[in-house]
């Protein structure tokens, strides 16, 4: 059996949020094998860029387990941690803060290859010089400027991708990763991607952008306020999206050649009650059934998994 | 309805005279939804902006805007005044920072009626409520403030507020960044259907191609302060003239069939 990247079993993480309690994940559970990809797909407040977090142990979670490469995150010691985090590359999903901004360009780069891989300064800022390229940037002035005067937006997410993939991680995870890339570079994001995932690595992407999901990943959870929903072969689902919400994603994305369509979903806000379905609000077809009790994940074709007690 | 006839403009900054608009011409007929489209600097904000009379004192303009007939580049400001909000409203990018923090959103709207409209306090608030209604808040709305509403139900506001002196023609500057794809398309939904229903003149400014395609008659694309190109979305799509457009439709498309083979 091919060892997993990443295991995430029935994980719970919940804020305070005033007196009540926020739940971002609900017990979601899903598996990555080694070199393969996958997509984390949903809207703002579905819960994917906190399991993004919480798959690297940079938020803890109230129940459940993560074992990534191999390793039981939230049970292991400090320098267990940090050994298996260096092993990953992570893209946070706001750039400015995940660079260090007086750095210039170059260092910032250099600077994981001297922590995790124990480089000379020298021999790191040649190759960060080279990743950079790979990524987009080659000015000089830019590569000598300072991480916080020099770069435009879409230079310091490339920025991002560089200092994550510069180690040769053997997992990465990518949070919206072309969010501020014009559309004629975003093509580019995900060959410099792909090219890694031909190497070896594996890839967690975090995105709203189905066609995107389809394009760069062979599976997709489409999670909903912290539920899995719908879960299976990426172009299977932008194919054929079974849940009402995947659907409703998809039709609310715009795309070439299509025309505007009235929105199918109901306004209002989530759930937030822990039992019956969190979609039920806004789901078009709710029966009686679905606010008493969640629907269960179920495989409808192989590989193709989904909750809804209408499907 | 507008006509735009050799319009350019330059901001002045510390490194001289930086040209925004080179020599912009641009019909837009009553009663059609057009789109423009562009990259980050490419002009269309500051297209838009020059329409409304919105420019900062730095910015200079040459040519001319007619809007019915009249050159809003020379309007006094009482001709402004009664041209804002009553012949064309704009609709700001991201409404989060177009509204009073400090007064509920029913007050907001009604101060609005009531200067332009000329309608009683009571009156002009009844007609916020109506509002609000029409963009799909519920009217209890009217007493809440712009921090208790979410994104997207502050960009109803906005588009409510747009309405509120029944302009026969509304711009959006991007409208919909930083919204959610379904808010999005509920959003745009609702700007098409009311602009639609009333016959109405939009105009809206946006970087999302497929967007633009997907809710406007025409779509304008600029590049480097320029219009390179003005079709049909069908003709953007199938026949594009332009390099840029070429460029744009072919990055778009890529995307889409590689998660999508044909």
């Amino acid at each position: 059996m091919r060892q997993n990247a990443l295991e995430v079993s029935e994980l719970w993480v919940s804020f305070e949020k005033g007196s009540k309690a926020f739940h971002a994940l609900r017990g979601i559970s899903f598996s990555l094998e080694k070199g393969q990809t996958l997509s984390l797909v949903g809207e703002s407040g579905s819960g994917k860029t906190t399991a993004t977090r919480a798959s690297l142990g940079l938020i803890a979670p109230t129940k459940g387990k993560v074992t990534l490469l191999g390793v039981d995150i939230n049970n292991c010691s400090k320098d267990k941690l940090i050994e298996t985090r260096r092993r990953c590359g992570y893209i946070s999903q706001n750039p400015y803060d995940s660079i260090p901004p007086t750095l210039t360009t170059l260092d910032a780069v250099a600077e994981p290859l001297v922590i995790c891989k124990g480089l000379n300064k020298k021999t790191a800022r040649e190759r960060a010089k080279e990743m950079l390229s790979v990524c987009g940037i080659v000015d000089e002035v830019v590569l000598n400027g300072r991480v916080k005067f020099s770069l435009s937006g879409g230079q310091k997410q490339r920025v991002a991708l560089a200092r994550a993939l510069v180690t040769d991680p053997e997992i990465i995870f990518a949070d919206e990763p072309t969010s501020m890339q014009d559309a004629s570079n975003r093509g580019d994001i995900l060959d410099i991607l792909q090219e890694y995932v031909k190497k070896g690595s594996s890839l967690v992407l975090t995105t709203h952008d189905l066609y995107l999901a389809a394009a760069a990943t062979e599976h997709s959870i489409i999670l909903f306020h912290g539920k899995i929903m719908e879960a299976g072969p990426s172009k299977e689902i932008l194919k054929k999206p079974l849940h009402f919400y995947t659907k409703a994603l998809l039709d609310a994305l715009p795309g070439l050649g299509k025309k505007i369509k009235k929105p199918s979903l109901k306004q209002g806000e989530p759930e937030y009650r822990l039992s019956g379905c969190p979609f039920l609000t806004r789901c078009p077809r709710g029966i009686d059934k679905c606010s008493k009790t969640c629907p269960p994940i179920k495989e409808v074709s192989p590989g193709h998994f989904v909750a809804c007690w209408l499907l | 309805m507008i006509h735009i006839q050799r319009l350019s403009v330059s901001y002045k900054t510390e490194r001289g005279q930086v040209p925004a608009l080179k020599n912009i011409n641009l019909s837009i007929p009553k009663g059609t939804a057009t789109a423009i489209v562009g990259e980050s600097g490419s002009g269309k904000s500051t297209l838009l902006h020059s329409i409304m009379r919105l420019l900062p004192p730095e910015a200079e303009l040459s040519g001319k805007i007619m809007f019915e007939g009249m050159d809003i580049t020379s309007m006094d400001d009482a001709a402004l005044r009664s041209f804002r909000w009553r012949k064309c409203s704009l609709v700001l990018q991201g409404a989060m920072s177009s509204f009073n923090p400090v007064l509920s959103i029913g007050k907001q709207i009604a101060e609005t009626v009531a200067y332009h409209l000329h309608l009683s306090s009571k009156g002009s608030y009844k007609r916020a409520e109506e509002l609000l209604e029409m963009v799909g808040l519920p009217t209890f709305f009217s007493k809440r403030f712009p921090h208790e509403l979410s994104g997207g139900q502050k960009q109803r506001a906005a588009i409510a507020m747009a309405l509120a002196c029944s302009p026969p023609c509304i711009l959006a500057d991007e409208p919909t960044t930083a919204l959610d794809v379904i808010t999005q398309a509920e959003i745009v939904w609702l700007l098409k259907e009311i602009t639609r229903k009333n016959n109405m003149t939009l105009c809206m400014v946006t970087h999302d191609l497929p967007l633009a395609l997907s809710v406007c008659d025409r779509v304008a694309v600029m590049h480097r302060g320029e219009i390179v190109e003005i079709q049909t979305p069908s003709g953007i799509l199938n026949n594009p003239t332009h390099p840029h457009t070429k460029k744009l439709v072919e990055s778009i498309r890529s995307i889409e069939e590689r998660g999508n083979p044909k």
